[in-house]
């Protein structure tokens, strides 16, 4: 432990902690569309949630806990488990045999040049010597009193909401209707 | 607030209802909706408590001032009526009446909501609210199919137009960091020249405009109108535009009133266009409801004349010419509604021999579509006259004004057509399939009559309704 430390100043470790998580998220998303061992759907999502948590590993480095965990339990547990119930109940067969269209694969290429353009074009007009004052945005007790306090009213309508939808979901799924 | 609550407490007791009520009872819970909404509608003329005109809440996100309570009440109508048509459609309804009556007044509360609104985190969260009640009543009939297919395109579109909605707004406050319409008017001025934050308000116009269904955002409303049980549309043709247009009002006028006034040529065409578009495509058409649905689109364009003018007399206008609506089409789509009752479509043959039928429908339809084509002296004319008037006073200023009240005329002579084809189909169509005559419920009966007496009312005495637009409108004078 005493020799990690003098290996590495202190001030670094985020730094560096940063690239493990950047290049976690890049590799298992890369894994999640362009697996060349298995083009298995389930594999696909399995590799989706490590994704997200390694995202979830960059949140809490911008000291943003809060976003960190929703990401966890939210997208993580609750939307990937609602993507293998889909994965699972359809029939994919079919999909581990498509062969990828030349088309297609020229779009996304094309897409996904044009948005790291953009983004080498923003991260040039940056100044990198700015130094923004570290804000505790994302503090779990800050965001609870801003939904409790200034935006309360809004917050109340969304349980509304909420109720609404439930309703709807049930009466429109529902087998039969007395 | 009170109001609000109280219109919540209500939902949710309807919702409960259905647990102790028998099954063949459960319609008439429609009736005590009714009547708990029309007690409500009577304390806020009482003034105690309910809506006094006192200030803003909660960091002022909500308002209460002449314009939010001159919708509140607007809605409380609208609600009222369409629940009496709701519960004579209850038969139509395979399951879940309760439910629907119970989401008709959550929307309600939506509508409410939308009226106090002075924050783009309530406008948001209003606007959704009342759309997504909306998916479930349109496509509440899930053993029809063209009922599921309205509710998906009504999803599909109104998921597109709200991201654009939370982007739009998304891009004003990252850059001016102000969400309330009252701090973001200060500031206004300053970004009048910023790209992002233009792009920014012209998204939230883009996603109101869909709520209104206004060029180009009015692909969704002919097919959701045919398709949607037949209170669902009354109520998407009256409560849902009209909280589409307090949010315009609100955001137009009190948020960015420097860009808007840079803006009126955008408004002009907009305007021009969806008047001309609607009363076009409504030509052809041989279904009652799509046929509404344009007209609905071409209303929007006359309403639109309200917000172009960029005047205080525009705007009282809007909310005139929005009273005198309210009535004429919660009319017509009652009368479809017990028409069509054992009919599986709603074509206009089946309007035939609807004078023999039963005179007082026949009655109350022609007076509708009299209305609705702006013919003294029912409401609509003097609505009609009010818009193109407050647009003519401004076309010193800008001629552009001149060629769009020219558009608004040629669009109702356009509509004089299609309108009286409606009238004929009830006078002089030959074949009469079903001569049977139909028989109204008491409550029924009531709903038409307030129909008839408010476009009356509006028509021949217009001054006190207009006294309260204006009063309503002087909110934006200051």
């Amino acid at each position: 432990m005493d020799s990690l430390q003098n290996l590495i100043p202190e001030t670094m470790l985020p730094d560096m902690m940063f690239y493990v998580f950047a290049g976690l998220t890049l590799g298992f998303g890369i894994l999640v569309v362009a697996n060349p061992f298995s083009r298995n759907p389930v594999t696909s999502a399995m590799f989706l949630v490590l994704a997200v948590i390694s995202m979830a590993g960059l949140f809490v480095l911008l000291h943003a806990f809060f976003l960190a965990a929703v990401q966890v339990i939210v997208y993580a547990g609750a939307v990937m488990v609602l993507f293998l119930f889909v994965i699972m109940l359809l029939d994919i067969k079919d999909e581990q045999k498509r062969k990828i269209k030349k088309g297609f694969l020229l779009a996304g290429l094309l897409s996904v040049g044009t948005i790291a353009g953009l983004f080498i074009k923003g991260l040039h007009a940056t100044r990198l010597d700015a130094h923004p004052s570290p804000t505790t945005e994302g503090d779990t007790a800050l965001l609870g009193k801003l939904l409790f306090g200034q935006y309360v009213l809004p917050f109340e309508v969304v349980s509304v909401l909420l109720l609404v939808a439930m309703v709807g979901v049930i009466l429109l799924s529902k087998k039969d209707l007395k | 607030m009170t109001l609000e609550v109280c219109v919540m407490a209500l939902g949710v007791v309807l919702m409960l209802a259905d647990f102790w009520l028998p099954a063949d009872r459960k319609k008439f819970a429609g009736y005590a909706a009714v009547a708990a909404l029309a007690g409500l509608l009577f304390l806020s003329f009482g003034g105690c408590g309910c809506c006094s005109l006192s200030g803003t809440a909660f960091n002022g996100m909500f308002v209460e001032d002449g314009l939010a309570v001159f919708f509140k009440r607007f809605f409380l109508i609208a609600a009222i009526l369409v629940l009496f048509m709701a519960v004579e459609f209850s038969d139509r309804i395979a399951g879940g009446v309760s439910e629907y009556y119970s989401l008709i007044v959550f929307a309600l509360s939506g509508m409410l909501f939308a009226a106090s609104a002075n924050d783009f985190t309530m406008l948001f969260v209003s606007i959704e609210l009342i759309t997504i009640t909306f998916y479930i009543l349109t496509s509440f009939q899930r053993g029809r199919l063209v009922s599921l297919e309205a509710g998906v395109k009504y999803l599909i579109l109104g998921a597109l137009s709200s991201s654009f909605l939370v982007f739009g707004i998304a891009l004003v406050w990252g850059t001016t960091g102000k969400l309330n319409f009252n701090e973001l008017a200060a500031v206004a001025a300053q970004f009048e020249s910023n790209k992002i934050f233009l792009i920014g308000v012209l998204f939230i116009l883009v996603g109101l405009g869909f709520k209104i269904a206004a060029f180009p955002f009015q692909i969704w409303a002919p097919d959701v109108y045919q398709g949607a049980p037949t209170p669902t549309t009354a109520f998407l043709a009256v409560g849902s535009k009209a909280a589409g247009f307090v949010l315009l009002l609100r955001v137009l006028f009190t948020a960015v009133p420097t860009v808007t006034a840079h803006w009126a040529n955008l408004l002009i065409v907009i305007s021009g266009i969806t008047i001309l578009y609607g009363n076009l495509c409504a030509l052809p058409q041989r279904n009652l409801k799509r046929l509404l649905g344009y007209s609905s689109i071409a209303h929007a364009g006359y309403l639109l004349l309200g917000v172009a003018a960029l005047s205080t007399s525009g705007q009282s206008a809007l909310l005139y010419y929005l009273a005198g609506y309210l009535f004429t089409v919660c009319a017509a789509f009652t009368v479809i509604c017990l028409v069509t009752r054992h009919l599986d479509n709603d074509d206009l043959s089946a309007l035939a021999g609807l004078n023999r039928r039963s005179p007082l429908l026949a009655a109350t339809m022609t007076l509708a579509m009299v209305s609705l084509a702006g013919i003294p002296p029912l409401a609509g004319f003097f609505g009609k006259f009010l818009l193109l008037k407050s647009v003519l006073e401004q076309g010193a200023a800008n001629p552009g004004y001149y060629c769009l009240a020219f558009t608004a005329l040629a669009g109702v002579v356009i509509s004089f057509y299609y309108y009286f084809g409606v009238i004929r189909a009830i006078y002089w169509s030959k074949a009469a399939a079903d001569v049977s005559p139909i028989s109204l419920s008491g409550p029924i009966k009531v709903a038409l009559w307030i129909c008839i007496a408010g476009m009356f009312w509006l028509g021949l005495f217009p001054s006190k309704a207009l006294n309260l637009a204006t009063e309503a409108a002087s909110v934006f004078a200051k």
